[in-house]
């Protein structure tokens, strides 16, 4: 009879701590990330989720495909070439797969990663940009290379120089600005900047008695930038350059150029 | 001795309701608090090649004045599979020997002098693809259209440069490739008093690495 009390109250007890049990079991589970080989050597393993992938053998939409990784296979990112990023499968197989078939693949946490795609996100967060422009320097040919660097998303430092081929001199300058961008999340967008810089003016050698002049100088620029897509801006600008050639003399030059940066 | 199953009765509601006391909320919201263990995910940084860096000689031929070793470095960026900049230095010298001889003092201050360029081009690979050497070896190659502008220093001026031309890279590995290149560099000069528009042709094999 005690047995029986003692069975009676124990049954409940052991059915109800079954089904928490088991719930526990599950969620433990659920939480467990699947099975994977190690990775090695501290880079970076995918998972295809694609039905397929396609494995050339070369960095190039031209190149032959030899190999395909199925679907759940591991593959190991060794390098990453312009858009394509060489992989090598779980049998060894080498090869290059291109960034928009790599954008379906998983991380070894179950989330797709984003490599690195040139989208509106990467133009707004660009650091740095290198540039070139032609154009008139007081209706002289000018060339002009710069190099920009983004301190805030409104604020740049912009360091360039520049070459003035002219039919009796030539003339190189190099200026280092302070730009503002305002609008800098804008496809279009103007800019205006201000600096300082150096502008040396050569005679030709074929004159006589002419000149070589050393001077500081300072310019303001206003200017337009547009975004042309993938890594490229096009770009014009006006600038106002103030040479102080002495105590008592400055020479004024005024510039417009045209041209092409990219960033990154 | 009757107390026994009263209280037993109580027990094991008792006993269950303790199962869920640590559980429920102050809001009743959820009756279980899943144990999920935190991963530590750590985003590896993928290494690239996209920066090249080299270093070229061959022959640049002066118009008007002759040919002679040229040597110089590269540095380039692949923008895409199709397009890359590259920004180019090099030098050579510069003989007037021909002009001593019919023009005494010649044309220069001393009879060789140093000519450096300085360009940043564009450039596009035309024709990617592969070369075979043999029977098991391919290697990715590419065949590449370039111009650009520079600044070539010569007789104390600068003398802006438009350069044009093209080349062929075969990649060794994934980090060195041979290149062999030629190009025209079109440049207006004013030795004697006359402006002429001059055309000087370069051809060199380097080597890059990337990085």
């Amino acid at each position: 009879m005690a047995n029986l009390r003692a069975i009676l109250t124990a049954l409940p007890l052991v059915l109800l701590a079954v089904p928490l049990a088991r719930a526990q079991d599950a969620v433990a589970a659920s939480a467990a990330p699947q099975a994977k080989p190690p990775s090695d050597d501290g880079l970076q393993r995918v998972q295809v989720a694609d039905p397929y992938v396609e494995i050339r053998t070369g960095p190039g939409r031209g190149f032959p495909i030899t190999n395909v990784a199925k679907k759940t296979e591991w593959l190991v990112i060794e390098i990453r070439h312009t858009d394509w990023f060489k992989v090598r499968t779980e049998a060894g197989k080498e090869g290059w797969v291109d960034r928009v078939q790599m954008e379906n693949t998983l991380t070894e946490a179950g989330a797709k990663t984003s490599f690195r795609d040139v989208l509106v996100d990467d133009y707004l967060r660009r650091r740095v940009e290198f540039g070139g422009a032609w154009g008139h320097f007081s209706s002289d040919p000018v060339l002009k290379l710069w190099t920009s660097y983004n301190v805030t998303e409104i604020f740049a430092i912009e360091g360039a120089v520049g070459q003035v081929q002219g039919s009796y001199s030539g003339t190189n300058f190099w200026q280092i600005d302070l730009l503002a961008q305002p609008w800098a999340d804008k496809r279009l967008e103007p800019f205006f900047g201000i600096g300082v810089g150096r502008i040396q003016n050569v005679p030709n050698a074929s004159l006589v008695s002419a000149v070589t002049t050393n001077s500081n100088m300072a310019n303001a620029m206003i200017g337009l930038r547009y975004h042309l897509g993938e890594r490229f801006i096009a770009r014009v600008d006006w600038t106002e350059y103030t040479s102080l050639v002495s105590a008592n003399r400055t020479d004024q030059y005024h510039a417009v150029t045209a041209g092409l940066s990219f960033f990154f | 001795m009757r107390s026994l199953p009263f209280a037993s009765a109580l027990f094991v509601p008792a006993l269950a309701g303790m199962f869920f006391v640590g559980a429920v909320r102050a809001d009743d919201t959820q009756v279980i608090e899943p144990e999920v263990a935190r991963r530590d995910v750590q985003v590896t940084h993928i290494p690239s090649n996209d920066v090249e860096m080299g270093l070229f000689t061959g022959t640049y031929d002066t118009q008007n004045f002759g040919t002679n070793l040229v040597g110089g470095l590269r540095l380039g960026y692949h923008i895409t599979e199709d397009v890359f900049a590259e920004a180019v230095y090099g030098q050579t010298k510069v003989s007037d020997q021909d002009f001593r001889l019919i023009l005494p003092g010649g044309i220069f201050p001393q009879p060789h002098e140093t000519l450096r360029y300085y360009d940043v081009s564009a450039g596009y690979n035309v024709l990617p693809g592969e070369v075979f050497i043999g029977r098991t070896h391919a290697k990715v190659s590419a065949v590449y259209l370039i111009g650009g502008v520079g600044i070539t220093k010569f007789d104390g001026a600068n003398h802006e440069t438009v350069n044009v031309g093209t080349g062929m890279r075969v990649f060794l590995a994934d980090w060195v490739s041979l290149q062999v290149d030629a190009r025209d560099h079109f440049l207006s000069l004013n030795l004697l008093g006359q402006r002429q528009e001059t055309q000087n042709l370069e051809l060199t094999a380097g080597v890059t690495f990337f990085f």
